[in-house]
Order: C-alpha cells, then structure tokens, then sequence
C-alpha cells in the first residue's frame, strides 16, 4: 500500500500489465512447442494415416482463405455467411459428426444462419436457415467397390497398392522429384499433439511456398491442412480442426425431421456414380480445345481456349444475362496487362495468378504472373 | 435499520440523500463486506426519472416487435434482425431474441453509456464527489460499488427486454417448440433456459462496455462527455467489426462476440465463440476497471 501511496502514477502498470498478459499469452501457448512425439518419418506418418482406423469423430473446424481475389457481390460476403460457396474468403466455422460410413453431419456456421448436410443411411438431408428450406434426397444402395469407409480420410485414391507402406511409398517417389518432404513433431491442433508433414516445392517459381499437414499424434488422422504462399506469412488457406472428440457422436445429430413452417423439398436423385466426388466433376464443353499444360511440378502452367459462348459474352455481344453481368464486373475489377504475348486481364492470387487474354486464352498456375505471360508467348 | 448498518452507514449526499454518516462505534464491528453503499447506489440509479424512461424504452421496443410480427404474420420474410424475426412463428420465445439481437447494437449499450456517465462524472458534476470521499469509504471500495451497480444495472436493462419479450411473445404467439437454426426443434423448457442463458451472455457484454463507461467517467467531470465517449467507442467498434480488411483487429473488439448468443439456439449449442465472447468482456473489464482504479485513486477531487 505505502509503494502505491508514494508512487501513484505506479498504479498504471497494473492495466497495462493485463493487456500485456492478454497479448502474449496466445503465443506463449501456441509456442510451448514440445508435444513429446518421438520423430517419425514421411514414409511411417503415411503409412500411419492410411491404416488409421477413426471411424467415429466429431468436432469444430475453421477455414480460413486469403486468396488474394477481389472482393465481389456474391462471393465475397465474408465471415458471416452460412452459404456454401461462400467459403472461397474470409474465416468460417463448420462442425463435422461423423459415426461410420454412413451416418455424417456437417454444419456450415454462420452469424445469423447455418447450412446442414445431414447423411442417415441412405436419406440425404440439407438445410439452409436463410430460406429455411430442407431438401430430401435419397442415395442410390451402396455399391460394394465403393463401400470404402471414410476410414481413410486422406482421400487417397482406391486405386494404390493394398498395403499402406507400399501406397505411402509410392506417394513419396512420386512427389520426391518437385518436392521436399520432411516431417516435425512439434505441432498442437485442437489441443491434442500432432507430427506434421511438411511439404516444399523445390521450384523458387511457384508462388506456394509450403504445405503443412497435421497429423494427429494417437489417432493419426489429419488434423489441418495449411497452404503457405511466398507473398504471406500467415497461410493463404488453412482448414484444421480447431476442437475434436473421437468418441462416437449422439444419435440425434444425425436424426432430421424439418419442423412445420419450413419448405420441405425433394431434391434431385443423384446418379449412382456421382457418389465419388471425382463423377460429380462436368465434363469439359465439348468446343473447348484441349488445355496445353507447360512447365512441370509446382510450376505448371495450363493454357486452354475459352469456349466460343463464354467469349461472346465477354465481348459483350452476346445478350446480357446475369452470369454475364457477373463476368463483366469481375473483369471490370482486374487490372488489364499487356505484353509480347497479346493484352488481357490478370488475376494476381496469393496461391496462383490467372490470365484472361481478350483473344479468349486463358492460362492458370499456382505461379507469379511472368511465368503466365511467357507461357502465353511460348504457345 | 442495525445497528450494523448504522455502524458503516455511509449514505451519500446526492440528489436528495441527506448525509447520515457517523464514525464506527467499537462495539458493533462491521461486517466484511456490507451492501449499504450498493443498495444506495441502485436506489439512486433506479429512482432517477431517466432511468425509468430509459427502462421504459428499452422494454417498448420488443412489444413493437411482437406486435408488429403478429400483424403482418403471412408474410413476415425480410427483415434485419437476423433469422429469428423470420421463425415459424409457433414460439413466442423468437421475440426477445430479435430483440436483444436489435437493442445490442445500440439501446443497451446507450443505456451502460448513461448509467456509467453518471456514476462518477455525474457526481464529480453536482458536486457530489467530495462528499463521498469525506467519509470513511476508501476510494477502491467505492470505486468497485459503482462498478457493481454498472454491472447490476445491465443485467437489469437486458432482463427488462428479455422478459418483456418473453411475456409479449408468449402471450400473442404461444409456447410451442422452437425452430433451432440447425432446422430441428427443441423444446418450449429448453428454448427458456438458453434464452436465460443468452440474456446473461449479452449482459456480461454490456457489464464489460460498462467498465469502459466508468473509466472514461474518472477522467471527466462532464457525465455527458462521458456517455457520448462509450457511445462513439461502440458504434466505432461496430463499424470496424464490418471491415473485413480490419480482421486482424475483430479479436481486440469488445462486440466482436456480441451477437454469439445465437449460437445458444443451435443443436446442439455451439459454445466457442460464447466462451471467446466471455474472454473477451471479462478482459475488458479487469483492463478498464484497473484503469479506472489507477486514475481514480491517484486523482485530486476537486469538485
């Protein structure tokens, strides 16, 4: 009491201490680094994540992307929105439920409102609170090729070797010769330990300059997934789970009966092959010339040729409808460029540029705009 | 009145109260913590006219709003006040919501700004200050009491509007289930209970704006000074909260988590963003209150 009494202007430091405590702490967690993970390698993480057996989990996941895209009506609504094609920017919230291959939950969480995709058995439920509509689709029965359990979150392909080592192996040849891999054991996601596998293109070009993916320490699923870019220091995109339970979810997540008062729709029934996200794809127009990919790895850049509808529109000859409109004012929003290679209009992303030539060439890479102009001159 | 009470009786004179100090007599001690000095302050802050207006203020709004839904029930779809004005309107209970969801953005934390403003500007203003501080009433305890009549006093203010909602929705639109923003429902009991629960969520919000309020109230002697400064911190607050640019900033935003209480009223409730939002208020709170603490009983009392 006497030091306060002497020193009144002392007192101060008691505010300014809190709000320093407030500042570092967040830091001061996230860098109490050791997680007690014995070392293990790219091969053995591999190996682990497609043995890995988590059948049941549920959790809380944050995306978030600075992709570096102007901000457009439509897409760019920011953190806000519950709407799934708004997750190309800003932070959102989903939460997964997940008992098994066939029963699975996923909220996309906004301010004011939340999308649900709701899987039991073969009833497909999606809600949207905005227009508080649920829409019903039955799935066609379960095939026994594609029977595969989302045991194997990975999302690697059916089709590798059937032992894990083998498949694990063969990734590592195949992406040894663009990438280094090497792994760290140092991570926390969610709370819990993680080894990360850590990815780093060998071509200076490419405007990805890392990515980090998280390996839960016990129950070897990923955890995150971050895509560092050479233009930021945070990652341009990450996905990562930001609380999870591996215990298997109550039934009721997954039990939805929409309440009186709401649109009840009956969706579409997808095709039987549309249950791979691979069928899901379009085909390509069937007028559009076949892309030309040049350069390799990393630094890949693909030149296609616009369809000719798409580049009436652009010009501005075809008659305005609103998908046009939408194009007219993306293009309005990127800078034009010029070069050896013709004018166009350029997309400089934090992850990848894209050029729009008015002669309706298109070129896309996860590069800087030079490598785009001298693929452009090179066709 | 006890003797006890008689014995650490400090009531104030301000607006009316006449002093009835005396010096502590050794034989009634007094106990450790007596609510004299509070109970005076809320009777002090409850019977000022403009409080009573503003409280009346505060409960108009959702009788509005139930009145004006229940008017133009077929066809109730935009609005702004997010998906709760929208509900199948089968549950009163969306009432209160939409309107704790409208007053936060600017009645209730108007309603901290006045009530902080006068606590000690206002007193410093009629000259009441120094007479507070002649009897035996250390400054740090005085300063705690007004904060917990501040903190009194929002939960009064966001229980004003959420019973008043309650009572109006329930009486035109009835107790049935409640649509969750998840599209399932959940029962009339439980809907009651985290309406509770987000009605305290939003006063600790406004408790912790009520910290803010009662530091910049020791730097002035102008209550009004005071309340417009609270009022200037939260719309600036709101308005950078809207700039995705700013997102680095959004964490520091004391009404960054306000809204979160409709979390509550998804299945199951999503606590994250609630638990971030009570960090946050009670950060705030212990920062502005030390700070108010550091000002105040460094300060000369001149008036």
């Amino acid at each position: 009491m006497s030091f306060w009494t002497s020193h009144p202007k002392a007192r101060w430091i008691a505010p300014v201490a809190v709000v320093a405590v407030a500042a570092v702490t967040p830091y001061a967690l996230s860098a109490s680094a050791d997680s007690g993970l014995a070392p293990r390698s790219a091969s053995q993480l591999l190996t682990d994540v497609r043995s890995s057996t988590v059948a049941t989990l549920s959790g809380t996941i944050v995306e978030s992307a600075d992709l570096g895209l102007p901000s457009l009506p439509g897409i760019g609504a920011g953190s806000g929105s519950a709407d799934l094609q708004s997750l190309v920017s800003g932070s959102h919230t989903l939460r997964l439920w997940v008992d098994g291959p066939d029963r699975q939950r996923l909220a996309v969480v906004g301010t004011n409102g939340e999308s649900d995709i709701i899987r039991n058995g073969r009833t497909l439920w999606t809600w949207s609170s905005a227009t508080k509509t649920a829409t019903k689709r039955t799935l066609p029965p379960r095939t026994p090729e594609s029977g595969t359990a989302p045991s194997t979150p990975s999302g690697l392909p059916t089709t590798l070797p059937p032992t894990p080592a083998a498949a694990a192996a063969q990734v590592l040849k195949a992406v040894g010769t663009t990438t280094s891999v090497t792994t760290s054991s140092t991570a926390t996601v969610a709370g819990r330990p993680a080894y990360e596998l850590v990815l780093t293109p060998k071509a200076r070009t490419t405007r990805v300059a890392q990515v980090r993916i998280a390996i839960d320490g016990v129950r070897r699923v990923p955890l995150r997934v971050q895509v560092y870019s050479t233009q930021l220091t945070k990652p341009a995109f990450e996905i990562g789970f930001t609380s999870v339970d591996f215990g298997r979810p109550d039934a009721r997540q997954f039990a939805f009966a929409p309440a009186p008062g709401t649109t009840v729709k009956n969706g579409d029934v997808p095709e039987a092959t549309s249950a791979t996200p691979e069928a899901t794809v379009p085909s390509a127009a069937s007028d559009t010339v076949e892309p030309t990919v040049v350069g390799t790895g990393w630094s890949t850049v693909v030149v296609a040729k616009l369809p000719a509808d798409v580049l009436a529109g652009l010009s501005g000859k075809a008659p305005a409808s609103q998908g046009n409109g939408q194009v007219d004012t993306l293009l309005r929003l990127l800078p034009a460029v010029s070069g050896t290679w013709g004018k166009g209009h350029l997309l400089s992303g934090t992850l990848f540029s894209a050029v729009l030539t008015d002669d309706g060439r298109v070129a896309v890479g996860a590069v800087a705009p030079d490598q785009l102009y001298a693929a452009l001159a090179a066709k | 009145m006890s003797a006890v009470e008689k014995a650490t009786a400090t009531a104030v004179a301000a607006e009316g109260r006449t002093e009835v100090g005396s010096r502590h007599t050794p034989s009634a001690r007094p106990p450790a913590v007596s609510t004299r000095l509070l109970r005076s302050e809320m009777r002090l802050i409850m019977g000022r006219r403009r409080n009573q207006m503003g409280m009346l203020v505060l409960a108009a709004l959702p009788v509005v709003l139930a009145v004006a839904v229940k008017l133009t029930e077929p066809h109730n779809r935009g609005n702004d006040a997010g998906d709760f004005l929208s509900q199948a309107t089968s549950n009163g209970l969306f009432v209160p919501l939409a309107a704790l969801t409208l007053e936060m953005t600017l009645f209730l934390p108007m309603a901290i700004a006045m009530l902080s403003g006068d606590s000690i500007a206002g007193e410093a203003n009629l000259g009441t200050l120094r007479y507070l501080l002649t009897v035996p009433v250390d400054r740090t305890r005085l300063l705690a009491v007004k904060y917990a009549s501040l903190v009194l006093g929002a939960l009064i203010g966001v229980f004003i509007v959420a019973i008043v909602g309650a009572v109006a929705g329930i009486a035109l639109f009835g107790t049935g289930p409640m649509l969750t923003l998840s599209g399932v429902r959940i029962g009339f009991g439980t809907a009651v209970w985290r309406l509770v629960l987000a009605a305290l969520f939003c006063a600790a919000g406004i408790s912790a704006l009520g910290a803010v309020g009662l530091f910049v109230s020791t730097l002035t002697e102008q209550p009004m000074a005071a309340t417009v400064t609270v009022m200037i911190i939260t719309i600036i607050s709101w308005i950078l909260l809207g700039v995705n640019q700013l997102a680095f900033l959004h964490p520091w935003l004391i009404v960054e988590q306000w809204m979160s209480f409709s979390d509550l009223f998804r299945e199951p409730p999503l606590w994250s963003n609630l638990l971030t939002g009570l960090g946050q208020d009670l950060g705030y709170a212990i920062v502005f209150w030390l700070a108010a603490w550091a000002r105040f009983t460094s300060k000369d009392i001149t008036s």
